[in-house]
């Protein structure tokens, strides 16, 4: 069996489905960093497969792409948990239902 | 190459969904490593080598490790069952998302019809060629991105630094 590109598709779209599954329900703010984490990868490999399967490879055009995915995911990571220090330390909590002082 | 992307999957699916269900937030995370393994492996199936290397690097290296910080400096260590934060809605969630999975990405995936061969048969894709493209027309973005690696590495400093500390200088 031969692999297509339909398979490295299918496959992103079910991890960027559990990352958006994670992103949705879980109430920790790590947990929900780590998800959009798993989404981006998700994306990643979209883009290297498709890179893979183009009829030009030689552009280099995906690889490039997804060193700059990588750089930005890198730094939202940092300034994320950053904000999530922030956050425990005026709040006491990690959990995203009791961080509600804009709304009060 | 099939064989070996099964089992690359089936780590990858494995750990994300251990990354998202398991209640333990340290054990969360090395199961997220695994997912990012299994990513850089992925990677290197589709013979993007150095891009597996930068996964292994930023992810595992430095983004796991990030994330652990972040756990021991906000939670107690291994599961603290007084801070244990319950989620809500996983019925709800998982309903709509497998909706859109099953409903519109799986179909459209399918009904595209890309079963092109793989063209890389008769080219080796090696870093000089990326090297090269990112000095030729792609040295606007590397420092675009430079610039925002330092003004993210800044930020993240005085987002992280105690508010006691700047209030007193």
């Amino acid at each position: 069996m031969e692999l297509t590109l339909n398979h490295f598709l299918i496959l992103s779209a079910i991890l960027f489905s559990i990352g958006l599954v994670g992103a949705l329900t879980r109430r920790h703010i790590i947990i929900m960093l780590i998800c959009l984490e798993i989404m981006l990868n998700a994306a990643n490999l979209n883009l290297i497969a498709f890179w893979h399967f183009s009829p030009n490879p030689e552009l280099m055009h995906g690889p490039l792409f997804t060193l700059f995915t990588i750089a930005i995911a890198a730094t939202e990571a940092a300034l994320g948990l950053a904000l999530v220090l922030a956050i425990f330390r005026h709040y006491q909590t990690i959990d995203l239902e009791q961080i509600q002082g804009l709304k009060e | 190459m099939s064989i070996a992307f099964f089992m690359l999957a089936a780590v990858a699916v494995l750990g994300g969904v251990l990354a998202i269900t398991l209640r333990n937030v340290i054990h969360a995370v090395f199961s997220v490593l695994l997912f990012f393994s299994a990513i850089a492996g992925l990677f290197l199936l589709l013979i993007a080598e150095f891009i597996a290397a930068v996964q292994i690097l930023v992810y595992i290296g430095s983004v796991g490790i990030l994330m652990l910080f972040a756990i021991m400096l906000t939670t107690k260590v291994m599961g603290d069952p007084t801070r244990t934060v319950r989620s809500r809605g996983w019925v709800w969630g998982g309903v709509a998302v497998a909706a859109l999975l099953f409903g519109v990405l799986i179909p459209l995936i399918t009904r595209a019809g890309n079963t092109a061969e793989s063209s890389l048969s008769n080219f080796d894709p090696s870093v000089k060629e990326l090297g090269l493209a990112l000095m030729d027309p792609y040295f606007a973005s590397v420092g675009v991105i430079a610039l925002l690696l330092t003004a993210g590495l800044v930020g993240a400093v005085v987002a992280a630094s105690s508010a006691s500390e700047t209030t007193d200088s």
